[in-house]
């Protein structure tokens, strides 16, 4: 087993996946997401640890708790990523690459949807590719911290 | 049938790798093609490469998708932030497209952190240079989409 460990974040309302609004957020469920996170983990040679939480705080606290332990964080943080200025500091705080993802096209909603207080303290973001958007940054994550 | 994907880079790409490196990094425009051409290899799809530096060829590289791509990776470079006319293009060609940027767009000056292109793409990746056009290519990839299309 690889010693290289990843943190996977998503946030509120994020458990219900595959139950609310499937035309927006697709079928697959997050523990159907976190499967497919394994398991390109383990083809990568590294390990993911998956966490959910609709708390703010405990997201931040996770974050504070992930340098030492985690080469670099994949974050969806649902609805928060565009007004919780609590995360973002947390994010920028742990000094770790962030990678931000979104399900669906966040551009193409609603507009308060358009903005993410999150992204400017992330390396990048990935959003609209359904369940393939975890993957794709941790993908991304796994490259980046190698080169 | 290999699937066919159309990699457009826009205005200033053709200058990657010799300007504003600490921003776009030191890779030219060859060979982040030549990384894209690999990955494509490796998923058994064809790729075809253009750039242009005028919105008005753009457009009509867009309009030629139609009916005749799987799907377009773009980089629309600063149009990104104002072109109707590229919005619209993409919109009528009915393409599935992936838009690309380089930078993290949201790090950068307030201008660039509105996209009009991407209400009418599937997707957007940023931030991670040029191996964005690699994961870009591997979003298209994916068989079911269309759940989350706008």
């Amino acid at each position: 087993m690889s010693s290289r460990k990843f943190l996977v974040i998503s946030g509120p309302n994020l458990n219900l996946l595959g139950t609310r609004k499937t035309s927006i957020y697709g079928q697959g469920s997050l523990e159907d997401i976190h499967q497919g996170l394994r398991q390109r983990a383990a083809e990568l040679d590294v390990s993911v640890e998956c966490e959910q939480h609709n708390s703010e705080g405990e997201i931040v606290e996770s974050l504070q708790n992930a340098p030492g332990v985690f080469e670099g964080i994949v974050i969806n943080a649902g609805a928060l990523a565009h007004y919780s200025y609590v995360l973002r500091s947390a994010i920028g705080a742990t000094l770790l690459p962030c990678v931000e993802v979104f399900i669906s096209n966040v551009h193409a909603r609603e507009d308060f949807r358009h903005q993410s207080v999150i992204a400017p303290v992330c390396v990048g973001v990935i959003g609209g590719f359904g369940k393939k958007s975890y993957i794709l940054a941790l993908e991304a994550l796994v490259n980046l911290s190698k080169s | 049938m290999p699937k066919r994907v159309v990699v457009i880079h826009g205005p200033n790409l053709n200058m990657l790798g010799k300007r504003e490196i600490g921003i776009y990094g030191g890779k030219s425009m060859d060979d982040i093609n030549g990384e894209v051409a690999a990955e494509a290899k490796h998923l058994n799809v064809t790729v075809e490469f253009y750039q242009s530096n005028s919105e008005g060829e753009l457009v009509t590289l867009i309009q030629g998708c139609r009916d005749a791509a799987d799907g377009i990776l773009l980089n629309a470079g600063a149009y990104t932030h104002y072109s109707i006319a590229l919005r619209d293009a993409i919109a009528a060609s009915q393409v599935p497209t992936v838009e690309v940027h380089i930078s993290n767009i949201y790090k950068r000056e307030s201008f660039r952190h509105t996209s009009l292109i991407a209400p009418v793409c599937i997707g957007q990746i940023c931030g991670f240079g040029s191996q964005g056009y690699v994961l870009a290519l591997r979003a298209l990839m994916e068989e079911k989409l269309d759940p989350w299309l706008p």
